[in-house]
C-alpha cells in the first residue's frame, strides 16, 4: 500500500508541483493549505506522515505540530528555512520527528520519509528493556514507567531503546543519529540534543538533573544503569 | 606641540635678553656711580692728607682699601704711592693708559679692565690741593658674579619655559585635537565596515555640527547597506517559491525522460542544469544576505577538525582521505557552517581547480588549519583577494561551464570563516596549483560548549 503523505503548504503552486512529484514517486498525497485544514484532514483520513511547513498563514506550524502531537504519535517532518536555527530547535521541541530545509525537493523528501517510517517498525530486539523504573516494550511500541504509558513518539522510543540496549556504554552522537534517524546527518546536533531533552522530560523524575539519560561530554550519551 | 615649544622659547629668550641688557646696564651704571662717588671722596681725603703732610699717609691709603682686590695709587710728582696690598698685586704700569692720560689732562676718567685675570674698574681723578693724581682700582668680581648668576638664571628660565611650553602645547593640542582624533578613529572604523559607529555630539559649538553630519552620514549609509542586504534577501526569498515549483515539476519530467522525444530530452537536460545552478545561487544568496543583515547566529560546539573534514567530504567521490600528522586539533565552531566552508572549498577545487589533490588538517601554536590543494593553474597574486568576492568569476565565464556552481561558494566560505573569527586565504601550492587555507583558533583543553545546552 502506498504511503499517505499529508502535505501542509500554503503556496498552491509549490503544493501542486511537489504533490505531482511525490505522486510520481508512488506516494499518495493529501494536501492542506492551512493549519486548520491540516488538523481536519489528519482527523478524517489515515495519514502515515505529515510534511509541515512552519510558515503558515493563520495557525502557524508550531501550533499545528503541538496539536498533532497532543493527538498521537503521527510522524512529523517539518519544513524550515535553512538558516533558521531557532525555528528548527523550536519545531523539534514541540514534537517534530525530523526536519528538512527549503526548498523542498521530492527526491530528498522521499529519503527522509523512508527513514522515518522504518522507525515505526518494531526494533530488532523484542525483549523488554529495563532502565530503572522505565520499561521499553518494543513489541508493543511503547515505554512505561511504573506501568504507565510514557506516550513516547516513535523517535523518542527508538532513541531510548538504542541507549538502553547499549547497556550503559557510551553511544556516540554519530551512532545515535545513524541508528535512530537512519541516514547520514553529518552530526546535526540539534536533532539529537532536542530529542534527548524531550525524552528526559518524559522519563526523568527531574529533567534538570537526569539520572537515566546521561550526557557524556564531547562523546555522546549513555543510559544511567 | 613643537610650534608651541619653539614660540615659548622664542618669547622667553627675548624677555631674557631684554632683562639681561637692562639689568646689566643698570648694575654697571650703579657700580660706576658708586665707585666714582667713593673715589671722589677718597681723593678728597688723600688730597687733604697730602696737603697737610700727614705722616700716616701710607696707613691712610691702606685703610681706604676695603678688600684685597682693590688698590689705591697716588701719583705725586714723578713717584707713586700705593696702598699696602697693592704692592705685590698691581703695578702702576698695569694701570690703563687711557685713564692715566685723561687724569693727566685734568679730567676724571674710569675704565673697565682685566688685571691678573680679574675684572676691575679703574677710576682716576686729579687732586685739587696738591698736584697729583688719585687712582683707585675697584674689584668687579661681585658684579661679574651677579652677571653670571643673572645670565644663568635667565638661561635656565628660558629652557624651562621652552619645556613647559612644549608640555602645555602638547596638552592643549591633544585637548583641542581630541574630537578630531575621535572623528578620525570613527571614520576608520566605518571604512573597516562598522557602520554602527556614532560620535558623541558634545557641546562644542564648532564641533557639534561636524559630529551631527558624520552621524547622519553613517546612519544613512547604514540604512542603505541594510536596505541593500534586505533587498538581496527578499529577492532570493521571493525566488525560492518558484524555484521550488520548477525543481519539483522538472523532477517529474526528468523521471520520465525516457518517454520524451530526443529534442525534449535535450531541453529537459538544459533546464535541469541551469535550474540546479539557479537553485544553489538562490540558496547561497539567501544565506549570505542573512549574514549581511546580521541575523545569523553561530551555534558553536567543540569539534574534532579531522572528523569534521572527513564527514563534510563524504559525499565527494565516496569520501576523501584527510592528511594529518596524528595531532587532532579541536575547534569551537558551528558545525553546519564549517562543513559548508569545507564543502565549498572542495567544490571549488573540483569545479575550477582541476580537481582536488590533497586535504590536510594541522594544528599548533593555538591555531588549527585546513588546507585544500588543487591541481589547477593556481590563483594569480593580483586575484587572491578577488576570488573571495561574490560572483568573482563573472557570469559569462561561469556560463561556459556546464556545472559552474552558484558563484557565491568562496564568498560564503570566507564569510563563514570570518564569523568564526578565523581567516581564509589562497596561496601557491608547492609544486603548482592553488592551496586554500582555513585557519581557526584551536579550542583550549577543557574548553567545551555542551551542544545540548549550547543550542538553547
Amino acid at each position: 500500500m502506498a504511503v499517505r503523505v499529508l502535505l501542509v503548504e500554503d503556496d498552491p503552486r509549490i503544493r501542486r508541483a511537489l504533490g505531482l512529484a511525490m505522486l510520481d514517486a508512488n506516494y499518495e498525497v493529501l494536501e492542506a493549505a492551512t493549519g486548520e485544514q491540516a488538523l481536519d484532514v489528519a482527523d478524517r483520513e489515515v495519514v502515515d506522515v505529515v510534511l509541515l511547513d512552519l510558515m503558515l498563514p493563520g495557525m502557524d506550524g508550531f501550533t499545528v505540530c503541538r496539536e498533532l502531537r497532543r493527538r498521537g504519535d503521527l510522524p512529523i517532518i517539518m519544513v524550515t528555512a535553512r538558516s533558521a536555527s531557532q525555528d528548527i530547535v523550536r519545531g523539534l521541541e514541540v514534537g517534530a520527528d525530523d526536519y528538512v530545509t527549503k526548498p523542498l525537493v521530492a527526491s530528498e523528501l522521499s529519503a527522509r520519509i523512508t527513514a522515518l517510517l522504518r522507525r515505526s517498525r518494531p526494533a530488532s530486539q523484542q525483549v523488554p528493556l529495563v532502565l530503572g523504573e522505565v520499561e521499553v516494550l518494543p513489541a508493543r511500541g511503547i515505554a512505561t514507567r511504573r506501568g504507565d504509558d510514557l506516550r513516547l513518539t516513535r523517535t523518542e522510543l527508538r532513541l531510548l531503546a538504542e541507549l538502553v540496549s547499549a547497556g550503559g556504554e557510551v553511544v556516540t552522537r554519530e551512532q545515535l543519529l545513524e541508528r535512530v534517524w537512519g541516514y547520514d546527518y553529518f552530526g546535526d546536533t540539534r536533532l539529537l540534543d532536542v530529542h534527548v531533552r524531550r525524552l528526559r522530560r518524559k522519563v526523568e523524575d527531574d529533567p534538570s538533573d537526569p539520572r537515566l539519560v546521561l550526557t557524556v561530554r564531547g562523546a555522546g550519551y549513555r543510559a544511567g544503569m | 606641540m613643537v610650534a608651541f615649544g619653539v614660540s615659548a622659547v622664542a618669547v622667553s629668550a627675548v624677555f631674557a635678553l631684554v632683562t639681561w641688557s637692562l639689568a646689566s646696564q643698570y648694575l654697571l651704571r650703579q657700580r660706576e656711580q658708586s665707585t666714582l662717588i667713593q673715589a671722589t671722596s677718597n681723593a678728597r681725603v688723600v688730597d687733604l692728607a697730602v696737603s697737610e703732610k700727614d705722616p700716616t699717609l701710607p696707613q691712610l691709603l691702606t685703610g681706604l682699601v676695603s678688600t684685597p682686590d682693590s688698590a689705591v695709587f697716588v701719583r705725586l710728582g714723578g713717584g707713586w704711592l700705593s696702598s699696602a696690598h697693592a704692592v705685590d698685586r698691581v703695578e702702576p704700569v698695569e694701570l690703563p693708559r687711557g685713564v692715566l692720560d685723561a687724569v693727566h689732562n685734568g679730567a676724571t676718567a674710569r675704565q673697565r679692565v682685566t688685571i691678573d685675570g680679574a675684572p676691575v674698574m679703574v677710576v682716576g681723578l686729579p687732586m685739587r690741593r696738591v698736584a697729583g693724581h688719585y687712582l683707585q682700582v675697584f674689584p668687579l668680581r661681585e658684579l661679574d658674579r651677579t652677571y653670571r648668576f643673572l645670565s644663568s638664571t635667565l638661561l635656565l628660565g628660558t629652557v624651562m619655559t621652552g619645556l613647559l611650553g612644549a608640555l602645555v602645547g602638547r596638552w592643549v593640542s591633544s585637548r583641542a585635537l581630541r574630537p578630531l582624533t575621535e572623528l578620525n578613529d570613527a571614520a576608520a572604523r566605518v571604512a573597516a565596515g562598522n557602520l554602527a559607529v556614532r560620535l558623541p555630539i558634545g557641546d562644542d559649538p564648532d564641533l557639534a555640527p561636524l559630529a551631527r553630519t558624520f552621524n547622519g552620514t553613517t546612519e544613512s549609509l547604514q540604512r542603505r547597506v541594510e536596505r541593500d542586504a534586505r533587498f538581496a534577501g527578499d529577492v532570493s526569498h521571493e525566488l525560492r517559491s518558484p524555484v521550488t515549483t520548477m525543481v519539483n515539476a522538472l523532477s517529474v519530467l526528468q523521471a520520465r525522460r525516457a518517454e520524451l522525444p530526443p529534442t525534449a530530452q535535450q531541453a529537459v537536460d538544459l533546464l535541469v542544469t541551469d535550474l540546479t545552478r539557479f537553485r544553489s545561487t538562490v540558496d547561497d544568496l539567501l544565506e549570505i544576505s542573512t549574514v549581511d543583515q546580521g541575523r545569523s547566529e553561530l551555534h558553536c560546539e567543540r569539534l574534532d577538525l579531522v572528523d569534521l573534514v572527513e564527514q563534510s567530504t563524504r559525499s565527494v567521490r565516496g569520501g576523501l582521505r584527510v592528511e594529518h600528522s596524528g595531532a587532532r586539533p579541536q575547534v569551537l565552531a558551528d558545525r553546519r557552517r564549517l562543513e559548508r566552508v569545507i564543502v565549498n572549498l572542495v567544490d571549488n577545487a573540483e569545479r575550477h581547480g582541476g580537481g582536488l589533490v590533497r586535504l590536510a588538517v594541522s594544528g599548533g601554536e593555538g591555531r588549527a588549519r585546513v588546507e585544500v590543494d588543487d591541481a589547477g593553474p593556481g590563483v594569480r597574486a593580483v586575484d587572491r583577494e578577488r576570488v573571495f568576492e561574490r560572483f568573482a568569476r563573472g557570469s559569462a565565464a561561469r556560463r561556459e561551464l556546464d556545472d559552474a556552481g552558484s558563484g557565491l561558494g568562496l564568498a560564503l566560505a570566507a564569510q563563514h570563516v570570518s564569523l568564526h573569527g578565523g581567516e581564509l586565504w589562497v596561496q601557491d601550492r608547492p609544486g603548482g596549483g592553488a592551496r586554500f587555507v582555513v585557519q581557526l583558533a584551536q579550542a583550549h583543553a577543557g574548553q567545551h560548549v555542551d551542544a545540548a545546552e549550547g543550542s538553547q
